[in-house]
């Protein structure tokens, strides 16, 4: 048998607001990532092979699914549109589903079941038809039985509401108290309600209270209590004198000192009350912050150094006109500065900085944006490290959402890919370019495209 | 910032409305604010209807004028918080300090009977 | 690069071999009249084993222009290098992508 996993952004449109760094195929539920339970669930029904779809992104389930060999089976991806009916699915995975028996889960479901040895039974004697559904989903199973046989007189799975960041919270609580679980949650466990990953540190006087889950490279600080019901995600810090209970804290985020986490969700800055639905970026970072992910550590280095060497050239050249035209641009009013707000993930915080505008009516105001004037105070921050010399166009703060920037694409920076190419002309043909060089860049490949964009520029002017 | 004295009860209470952010850029302004007020009455209420965003010196400024109006033996109430208000007071366990209403009708009234909230 | 023309229910497929890259654009474009007609096409990318910005920027302009003209482009037969580029890129959001020629021609002959 194989399985077909269509999930489609709307399906979890519900989730992504809460957390935009965290693609909700991978969001963990009790530091398990979403996607794994409906793959065990997959293995579980006699699946061999399964295919993820999607009209979304799927970098993150495939950094964290790879070719399913972990698990002993076949896991490969497609894309689909969005309103791209289940027929239509079929059709374009055609080759994949010919001559087989086919599980098609559609929807962000979760799945409950209870004993493991049921399902393979129950699948291979079900004939086909819609195995259970609600308004968020469906399991449907095409093709003739494997044997024949008494189908138990109940399906032995079901599906629960997950479709509320509430629903969530209490799901993550309901399974981290199963004991034993049927889904084998992640860390070393020998004792009910209790889970450790490797790495944790716990200091003098802290209080672990079952039941619990921590996931890796955790440090709990003096004097903490964490528990009960706590699910500590990976690469998570509480420090000193803080509780946290009944919440969920999601990777990387550090928890300042003496705070009282309780019936919440911490994820980086954010903090969420499951609740009401209410959500709060928190911008202190001694309270709430984000910490970096192990990938980020050292890396960027190199490259930051070629973009400091690009961008001090670019201010040798560009001084000069730039102390010649620009106070004469100031007399006729053409040079307009606004101040600008943009997301730096990288740090995760937000960067307030002045960018001018040229008003372009020939003349002096064309030299000076063909010799990207304009862009003259953004080099000095390239030369800081606070943005790249070449990357993507800054996004509003305001806009990042509905530009849907995929996190790993974006890194602000003074000039775009999309101005060394000649073919983009709309804001998505330049994301195609930004995100192509963002993954397929290098520091010598971002000297010659900015080259190339800073001479695109004044051609574009001459023309 | 808004700021009434309001004589319901007989006696003053100073009303401040707190609006947008109250973060490390401008709570200087509502120490110096502060300070006045207390000249007049050291019973005060913060209404933070239009409070949206506080952050750590923000929350610091509003325990050090509690502070202040307390050593005076006053008190400063808080009324309407919103939920993300609400939530920086109990992450930083500063709700405790504060006796909390819904409305400023309430929070004033309190001072009248004496209500600890 | 070398560039396969064949019919599939009235429908062309365009089969490209090689890698399509800033320097293979042009030729791309010449090779056949059907990849700049109003026609609806199949473009089978089984055999490329290349794929850069221009190239992905030459498949979106063909299928706007055919657009625009009430035509379309499928795409087939994505391999896993390919596949991946249009995920970092989010092009997958702009086309219709089959794991099969044949039936991608099928299925738009019968729309």
């Amino acid at each position: 048998m194989k399985t077909l996993i269509v999930i489609r952004e709307k399906d979890y449109g519900w989730l992504s607001p809460f957390f935009p760094g965290v693609n909700p195929l991978v969001m963990p539920v009790c530091n398990k990532p979403f996607i794994e339970f409906l793959i065990d669930f997959s293995i579980l029904a006699g699946s061999s092979a399964i295919r993820i779809i999607s009209d979304g992104p799927l970098n993150e389930v495939e950094r964290y699914c790879e070719d399913g060999s972990r698990w002993g089976v076949d896991v490969s991806y497609a894309s689909i549109l969005g309103n791209d009916s289940i027929e239509t699915v079929i059709e374009k995975n055609r080759k994949y589903c010919a001559d087989q028996r086919l599980l098609i889960i559609s929807g962000y479901l979760f799945i409950r079941y209870e004993n493991r040895q049921e399902l393979r039974h129950c699948f291979a004697m079900a004939s086909g038809g819609t195995l259970a559904e609600n308004e968020r989903g469906s399991i449907v199973l095409a093709g003739t039985p494997e044997i024949t046989g008494q189908l138990p007189a109940a399906t032995p799975f079901s599906l629960v509401e997950f479709d509320s960041i509430d629903n969530y919270f209490r799901l993550s609580a309901e399974i981290l108290k199963e004991y034993p679980s049927p889904y084998v949650l992640p860390g070393y466990c020998n004792e009910p309600d209790c889970h450790i990953g490797r790495n944790v540190v716990i200091g003098k006087g802290a209080e672990i209270r079952k039941p619990v889950i921590i996931g890796n490279n955790v440090q709990i600080m003096k004097g903490a209590v964490v528990g009960p019901s706590a699910v500590v995600g990976s690469n998570v810090i509480i420090d000193r004198e803080s509780t946290v209970s009944r919440s969920i804290l999601l990777d990387n985020t550090y928890i300042g000192e003496q705070l009282e986490v309780v019936d919440r969700i911490a994820a980086g800055n954010i903090l969420v009350d499951p609740r009401s639905g209410v959500s709060i970026a928190m911008e202190d970072p001694h309270l709430l912050s984000s910490l970096p992910g192990s990938a980020h550590i050292g890396s960027g280095l190199f490259r930051y150094l070629f973009h400091a060497i690009v961008a001090l050239l670019l201010i040798l050249l560009l001084s000069l006109p730039y102390l010649m035209l620009v106070p004469l641009l100031k007399i006729q009013g053409k040079w307009k500065t606004g101040s600008f707000t943009f997301h730096d993930i990288r740090q995760g915080k937000n960067l307030r900085f002045v960018m001018p505008s040229i008003a372009d009516e020939g003349g002096i105001g064309s030299l000076a944006k063909a010799l990207s004037l304009d862009r003259f105070p953004m080099l000095f921050r390239a030369l800081a490290g606070t943005i790249a010399v070449i990357g993507s166009f800054p996004v509003e703060v305001s806009h990042r959402l509905e530009a849907g920037y995929a996190a790993t694409g974006y890194r602000p920076a003074v000039f775009s890919y999309a101005e060394a190419e000649d073919w983009p002309v709309n804001a998505e043909d330049s994301a195609i370019v930004e995100q192509f060089y963002a993954a397929h860049g290098s520091p010598v490949r971002d000297m010659v495209l900015t080259i190339k964009a800073f001479l695109n520029r004044i051609h574009s002017k001459v023309q | 910032m808004d700021f009434r004295i309001d004589m319901s009860n007989g006696q003053p209470v100073g009303i401040a409305s707190l609006d947008g952010r109250l973060d490390a850029e401008n709570c200087g302004d509502l120490q110096t604010f502060c300070q006045s007020w207390l000249k007049e009455t050291s019973r005060l209420v913060f209404d933070c209807t239009g409070l949206d965003f506080l952050d750590s010196s923000g929350l610091g400024t509003i325990v050090s004028c509690l502070r202040k109006s307390l050593e005076q033996d006053g008190d400063l109430k808080l009324a309407a918080l919103s939920p993300q208000v609400s939530m920086v007071f109990e992450l930083t366990k500063a709700r405790k300090l504060f006796s909390i209403f819904p409305d400023a009708d309430n929070a004033v009234r309190s001072y009248a009977s004496g209500d600890k909230a | 690069m070398t560039v396969e023309e064949k019919k599939c229910h009235d429908l062309t497929i365009v089969s490209i071999n090689g890698s399509l890259e800033a320097s293979s654009v042009p030729g791309f474009m010449k090779s056949s009249p059907a990849l700049t007609d109003s026609q609806s096409i199949v473009i089978d990318l089984a055999g490329v084993d290349f794929l850069d910005s221009s190239g992905l920027g030459c498949l979106v302009t063909i299928a706007r222009k055919k657009r625009e003209q009430g035509g379309d482009v499928r795409l087939a037969c994505l391999n896993e290098k390919l596949r991946r580029v249009f995920e970092v890129t989010q092009a997958f959001r702009l086309f219709d992508i089959y794991d099969d020629a044949e039936s991608a021609a099928t299925t738009a002959a019968n729309k």
